[in-house]
């Protein structure tokens, strides 16, 4: 009987492994892709993947879910989401260090020396995203929790430095310096606070000074013109009212502040006016500018030179120095004045109808007799010379 | 070139007349007065009268020699009568002038130095003071600075101390200049204060422009003079890490403007000073400057460092403003190293150069004469 059920047992074990083919085993790495599959072994992984698809990663959804089991700890949730912190933090991916800390401050865990690092080391990711108030708030309460926590302290004069704060540096740094004296990044940091702030002192003198020199030299200028009796004008003011310096001050700068030309009146070494004057010449729509006209230089020698050879849009090649006539408009009482060329430039802004417009004087030019210049002339007065 | 010295011993000359001899009998009776239990009116006069002694030098000559009187002096600063702990403290003070009092005021300095860093205790000014006096002698101050160490109040906090507005509300505490400054005579607290692995002799510098007190300001100064002395950390201190050059011209600089390329030459602290800057007003501050500055020259390598930064610019507008004639001296014999020529090789390190014996004797002679010269002028003034 026994035999029989020894040879039944043995039938069935051949007719199994009759059954059983040798199969290859399937569960093997492809040798072409072999690498990435290993790669996504947790076990093996060289860095953290940035997103965990539980379809991709099977596994790794698998741990996770057990490391961030809501079953743990506060503590031990928060200590594991620090690490995970830190972990983003040695690769740079600094934004999510943040997320991280910020978790694991959300699990208001009663170990406050952890929360303590845990603001310090938010701290110092958002020290490297350049978001340094955040930063200091971070500090500020890491210190709240645990004063003498000396990464943090660190951390907040690091955050000063970079906001220009040099005094507060320094604080904060003497204070680390009370807890630790020979600390070297404290020591470094305020030298280096105390060496900004006295530049930063320098530079502010400095300004301070070339404010005040360019301040008087405003007014030597402005001072210049009044002694000449030049009247500038104004809009919006009787001609009669007293003008302010900064008024007139501003008036000076008239056109420079978007004109090509950006000149301004100025004085010379030798104390005497240079002043940029328009030429107009209304018989075509032309103008000439010159940047800097010596008040004492006559209009006749800068005519010879302008004029030496006729210009292009004189069609009726008839703008010759000698058909030339010089004049300014007196527009608020629609009047005309000419001015003698012999004459120099400080002599005709001194004339008692002249007013500098814009910081730029302006005079008209004619051909004598044309019939433009008639034409001009209508409805207007007209103070000719002698 | 001198030693790293003491600065001068403070008195508070207050009270009435003095009675310059008093027989056994006087002596024990007036001690018999000056004890705790005395009656408190009594008490006062005692005191008062006690204090008026010390205002004349035969009053404090008679008393210094009394062991008995100090130590009753001392039990008094523990009264409860503020007028009382007040004039005990003054008479300690003037008598503190003489070193034959220091054997037995030095017992007392443990509580002392507890009572100076107590930032509630009322008479720390008192105190300081005192103290200020008893460093002067370099036998008290070194027992001042072993008593430091034994009871725990280093230097590092001293100069915290020093460092904090308002660490005590009812003393200013401008004497732990001087205190400092004597306890600069040892080299063991010089070495603190130049300890390159921390930032002590740094917090002191802005001082050096410290405007509401002399004294303060005086005893930062005499201070880093005496830690020029140690030439060893010479390169350091004119360097990045301290830039003590700077804070030392500051105060001799005047409101000058120089063309644009000299003032950039000068240390950044030093350009562009406002038109209403004012020099140091106190002469023996702007001496001691000096001398520091002075110092600072002794090796090549300083030199050579304090030449570049612009020193002869301000030294020669100084000259210039100075009337006061040793500030005068002193102002010519820098100019005569910024500008001079290079000593000779082996002579290079100036504290280090041996003067032989004639020469030595020769120029001792020859400092004895100005200052005859001078103490002539003085009194012809």
């Amino acid at each position: 009987m026994e035999e029989a059920a020894g040879q039944a047992e043995e039938a069935g074990l051949a007719s199994l492994l009759d059954r059983s083919q040798p199969q290859r085993y399937t569960g093997g790495f492809n040798p072409e892709s072999w690498e990435q599959e290993f790669d996504k072994i947790p076990m093996f992984m060289k860095k953290s993947p940035a997103e965990i698809d539980p379809e991709q990663n099977p596994d790794l959804a698998c741990l996770q879910s057990i490391i961030f089991d809501e079953d743990r700890s506060p503590e031990e949730q928060a200590n594991t989401y620090k690490n995970e912190g830190n972990e983003y933090f040695k690769e740079k991916n600094y934004k999510k260090a943040v997320i991280s800390y910020t978790e694991g401050l959300k699990k208001k865990c009663s170990d406050q020396d952890l929360n303590a690092v845990l603001y310090t080391n938010r701290a110092a990711a958002q020290f490297y995203l350049g978001n340094y108030r955040s930063a200091l708030s971070d500090v500020s309460t890491a210190r709240k929790i645990r004063p003498n926590h000396l990464k943090a302290i660190i951390r907040g004069a690091l955050c000063h430095l970079e906001l220009k704060n040099f005094p507060e540096a320094m604080a904060w740094c003497e204070e680390g310096l009370r807890i630790d004296s020979k600390e070297k990044k404290l020591v470094e940091t305020r030298a280096k606070a105390d060496r900004l702030k006295r530049a930063e002192q320098r530079d502010a003198r400095k300004a301070k000074l070339k404010e005040k020199n360019e301040q008087s030299q405003k007014e030597v200028l402005l001072t210049a013109i009044k002694e000449r009796n030049i009247k500038l004008f104004l809009e919006a003011f009787k001609e009669e009212d007293e003008i302010s310096d900064g008024l007139a001050e501003m008036s000076l700068n008239g056109l420079s502040s978007d004109s090509t030309m950006g000149t301004k009146v100025y004085l010379d070494d030798n104390g005497n006016l240079n002043w940029p004057v328009l030429f107009l010449y209304p018989e075509y729509g032309q103008t000439d500018f010159i940047s800097a006209f010596h008040e004492d230089s006559r209009f006749i020698d800068h005519i010879q030179v302008m004029f030496a050879e006729l210009p292009p849009w004189d069609s009726e090649r008839k703008y010759h120095p000698s058909n030339l006539e010089l004049y300014f408009e007196d527009e608020a009482r629609e009047e005309m004045f000419q001015l003698n060329p012999e004459n120099t430039l400080r002599q005709v802004l001194q004339h008692q109808r002249y007013f500098v417009k814009a910081g730029t004087p302006a005079f008209l030019v004619l051909v004598k007799h044309s019939p433009f210049s008639k034409n001009y002339f209508f409805g207007k007065k007209v103070h000719r010379l002698k | 070139a001198g030693q790293a010295g003491a600065g001068a011993g403070s008195l508070c000359l207050q009270g009435g007349a003095s009675c310059p001899s008093m027989d056994e009998e006087q002596a024990r009776e007036l001690l018999g007065f000056l004890r705790l239990d005395t009656r408190p009116d009594l008490k006062g006069q005692a005191t008062g009268y006690v204090l008026g002694l010390t205002g004349s030098a035969e009053g404090r000559t008679l008393l210094a020699g009394r062991p008995d009187f100090l130590e009753a002096l001392l039990l008094l600063t523990g009264d409860h009568s503020l007028a009382v702990v007040k004039d005990s403290y003054h008479s300690l003070i003037n008598l503190s002038v003489a070193v034959a009092t220091h054997r037995v005021l030095a017992k007392e300095l443990p509580v002392l130095l507890h009572r100076l860093l107590d930032p509630g205790y009322a008479f720390a000014d008192q105190v300081c003071t005192l103290l200020s006096n008893l460093s002067r002698e370099e036998g008290t101050c070194c027992q001042v600075f072993q008593a430091m160490q034994e009871e725990g109040l280093g230097l590092a906090r001293v100069v915290e101390v020093f460092c904090t507005e308002g660490y005590n509300k009812k003393a200013a505490l401008h004497y732990l200049g001087p205190l400092l400054s004597n306890l600069t005579q040892l080299p063991e607290t010089r070495e603190f204060l130049l300890d390159r692995s921390r930032c002590v002799v740094q917090r002191l510098l802005p001082y050096t422009q410290y405007e509401a007190s002399a004294v303060r300001r005086g005893g930062v100064i005499g201070t880093l003079r005496n830690c020029c002395f140690e030439y060893k950390y010479h390169e350091w201190l004119l360097g990045p890490e301290v830039d003590l050059l700077p804070f030392l011209l500051l105060p001799l600089a005047g409101p000058e403007e120089f063309p644009e390329a000299e003032m950039e030459r000068l240390p950044v602290d030093l350009q562009y000073l406002p038109p209403d800057k004012q020099r140091e007003k106190d002469p023996d501050i702007r001496k001691m400057l000096l001398e520091a500055v002075m110092l600072l020259t002794a090796t090549k390598a300083g030199r050579q460092l304090v030449k570049e930064k612009g020193t002869y610019l301000v030294v020669r507008e100084l000259h210039r403003w100075e009337t006061e004639p040793d500030v005068q001296a002193a102002c010519k014999k820098l100019i005569q190293v910024l500008i001079g020529d290079e000593p000779e090789p082996g002579m290079e390190n100036l504290l280090e150069v041996k003067i032989p014996e004639d020469v030595e004797e020769r120029l001792q002679h020859l400092d004895r004469e100005e200052e005859r010269q001078q103490g002539q002028q003085e009194t012809q003034k």
